[in-house]
């Protein structure tokens, strides 16, 4: 059983499709990221899943059931644009919240007492959410996601804002949740968080799935086909056209994207000459941020 | 049912806690007893230094009555009027006049009371003074110059005035209403009930419809809504709140209704103390138009509360909600002061149209059973026509809601909430 299957789904506003034709499989226990530029149709598959909109084609199943009022239940949603009731305190409002994803308010209110304890919220619980910095609101709304022990956990973003000591809880945590068994699928921009975290992917463009899979699989199909350099001295020696396709500089770090059946001694071999010192050669698989701007790119020419 | 039950729940209490309805339901009373006290005591608050006054008699030999009229203390002790000088008919009007005018503009006088040869045929009085804002005074003096005329003129007539309240003791008239079902009932204070009535459902409709609006806006305007839909169907939340809200506004009523029966009972124990045997007017509320009105009510409100509410849903900010609330707002105003229609003939063809028209029919069609019950069969249409067209209503704001509280950016135009109700 899949923890989400999205079988031949359009959903389309006015005449506009903003998904089209698109299916998906999410493995149980996975860590699942679902991609795209903005406006390709990410949010409303999100929706879809999550029974606010109904597809106009096709069927969407959320742990083997097709979606239904019951199955909201199994999920929590951190959406990307964060947002508690502001006049209402943390304890209460995180409550109200276990509670109508179907806890009985006294399991709920045990729960939210755990989870402000594990996330060092708890000398906040009585105080309003207006008067709570912006990580710790980020932190309580991380708790209305999950208080619920949902079988498959939504996350749109969930690092945005946070500092990296709290960025580390937030990621400790799914890695803790993942281990107990939920499904999780990320919804992020950020490709060095999806190498690190997730285990499979589907890149979505114009409402279409363009690339679906394993990530690991995904990356291998493209072979090691990127060198990725740290050196010292000119960097003449990359400007080979018969051999690179294109440089990426990141200030310390350079990748060189090579052609198709190019050798990368030739590269070594130039930067000798030229007198650089190398204090990294690597011919590496290609990062997925270039994979993802080369499908978007493409599909957009 | 439980998810419903969970919104009405959380809706009611923090809006009960809130600092808005504390101060609405205890501040509303105490605001409009204080200004009514502070009016009243400004109206008739007294001077606090004796007024130095004259009198010009032209007719001769009355200033003795005024004069007693004219009685009385300050609370500081002191007199409240000096008489300083009664002129029986003097040798020239003018002259006396002149003269006295000539004292209170030299400070010596507040005024005089100038009585005219032929007051006991009509002509009337006049008081000169400086300070024409006092009405205290005036009242006062008016009132012990119309005592002695009327004193003079019936003792003219051999008649003593202690007397007087035999002779003039009126009859007592009592209004008896003729209704189609064939009760008689007594009704005193009809208009006075069945406007307070109205008065009451056009105040409701109007604060908790736009309460509603302000809910569903903060939701999204927050983005709560986010995690809200992906939780409950938006039909229920919109229940919950329609329902919370109304709670809301159920115990304002009953705090509101407990404190006025405690004060007219109050009253009336004051009543009877200060002058015993009499009593607050026994106001009757006949039990079908209470039912009648708690009909309309409840009918009208969901309409005009989920139409609240699919205004909130359209709109993503505060600042845009106040402009699309004002048609809205706009057709209960329409009905509130379309009132004098029913007032003028409750039971004319314009009245029973207006009457008919579901956004009106809360206010006018309430006002009509109060005043003069219309046969039973516009009532059940009326009943129906409102029912049906809140059904519409519920339909069109529950699907605009729906799509509308996910929807951020530009305010739809009329064409995009077209295609919206087309929505799955």
């Amino acid at each position: 059983m899949d923890a989400v299957a999205i079988d031949r789904v359009t959903k389309r506003f006015d005449s506009v499709a903003a998904v089209q034709d698109l299916s998906l499989r999410v493995e149980q226990g996975a860590v699942f990221g679902l991609l795209g530029p903005n406006g390709a149709g990410k949010t409303t598959s999100l929706r879809m899943i999550m029974n606010i909109l109904v597809p106009d084609e096709g069927a969407v199943q959320v742990m083997g059931q097709a979606v239904s009022a019951r199955t909201q239940d199994l999920i929590g949603y951190l959406p990307e644009e964060r947002g508690l009731y502001r006049r209402m305190k943390v304890r209460e409002a995180l409550v109200f919240l276990a509670a109508i994803k179907g806890l009985s308010e006294g399991e709920a209110g045990r729960r939210v007492g755990e989870w402000l304890e594990r996330l060092e919220l708890a000398a906040w619980a009585e105080k309003k959410i207006n008067d709570l910095s912006k990580g710790m609101q980020q932190k309580a709304q991380f708790i209305s996601a999950v208080v619920h022990r949902p079988a498959l956990l939504i996350l749109d973003e969930p690092f945005a804002g946070l500092d990296p000591v709290n960025a580390a809880i937030i990621k400790d945590i799914m890695l803790d949740l993942r281990e107990k068994g939920s499904t999780i699928i990320l919804s992020t921009h950020r490709m060095e968080q999806v190498e690190m975290m997730c285990d499979a992917i589907c890149l979505v463009n114009h409402g279409r799935s363009v690339l679906a899979g394993d990530l690991r699989a995904i990356k291998k199909s493209y072979g090691k086909n990127t060198l990725r350099l740290e050196y010292e001295g000119a960097d003449k020696f990359l400007e080979r056209p018969d051999v690179v396709e294109k440089v990426n500089r990141f200030g310390a770090v350079v990748e060189a994207k090579l052609r198709p059946g190019a050798d990368s001694q030739e590269i070594l071999k130039a930067a000798v000459a030229d007198g650089v010192r190398l204090t990294r050669f690597e011919l590496v698989e290609p990062p997925l941020n270039d994979i993802f701007i080369e499908k978007v790119s493409t599909a957009n020419a | 049912m439980r998810k419903i039950f969970l919104i009405i729940k959380r809706e009611y209490l923090t809006r009960i806690r809130s600092r808005g309805f504390i101060i609405s339901t205890v501040g509303l009373p105490l605001f409009s007893a204080g200004i009514i006290a502070i009016s009243i005591a400004l109206a008739t608050r007294p001077s606090d230094h004796t007024l130095r006054i004259s009198i010009l008699d032209n007719l001769g030999g009355i200033s003795g009555q005024i004069v007693a009229g004219l009685q009385g203390n300050l609370p500081n002790g002191k007199p409240r009027y000096e008489i300083v000088k009664i002129l029986d008919r003097p040798a020239s009007e003018e002259e006396a006049r002149r003269q006295l005018n000539d004292q209170i503009r030299a400070g010596e006088l507040e005024g005089f009371i100038e009585v005219p040869k032929d007051v006991l045929d009509g002509k009337s009085a006049s008081f000169y003074t400086s300070n024409t804002g006092d009405f205290s005074t005036l009242g006062a003096v008016g009132k012990a110059i119309d005592n002695a005329v009327v004193e003079r003129r019936l003792s003219d007539r051999g008649i003593h005035v202690d007397d007087l309240p035999k002779l003039v003791h009126g009859v007592d008239m009592t209004m008896v209403k003729v209704s189609k079902s064939g009760e008689t009932e007594e009704k005193g204070q009809t208009f006075i009930v069945g406007f307070s009535i109205v008065m009451v459902l056009y105040i409701t409709l109007l604060v908790y419809g736009v309460a509603t609006m302000r809910s569903v806006v903060e939701e999204k305007t927050t983005r709560i809504i986010e995690i809200l839909a992906s939780s409950v169907k938006p039909v229920h939340l919109l229940t919950g709140k329609i329902l919370g809200v109304a709670a809301v506004g159920f115990t304002q009523y009953l705090i509101w209704g407990a404190c006025g029966l405690l004060l007219s009972g109050y009253g009336s124990a004051m009543a009877s103390a200060v002058r015993p045997g009499s009593s607050m007017p026994d106001i009757h509320v006949p039990t079908s138009l209470l039912v009648y009105a708690v009909i309309f009510f409840v009918v009208s409100y969901l309409l005009y509360a989920s139409l609240y509410a699919a205004l909130g849903a359209m709109v993503s900010s505060e600042e845009e909600m106040q402009q699309v609330q004002l048609p809205v707002t706009l057709i209960i105003v329409v009905g509130f002061i379309l009132y004098p229609v029913i007032v003028r003939d409750a039971n004319s063809v314009t009245s029973v149209i207006i009457s008919m028209i579901p956004f009106f029919a809360p206010i006018l069609m309430v006002l009509r059973i109060a005043l003069q019950t219309p046969p039973f069969w516009q009532i059940a249409l009326c009943i129906l026509i409102s029912l049906l067209t809140t059904l519409g209503i519920v339909q069109v704001s529950s699907k605009i809601y729906r799509v509308g509280i996910l929807m951020y950016g530009k305010r739809p135009s009329v064409v995009e909430l077209l295609k919206w109700l087309r929505y799955t």
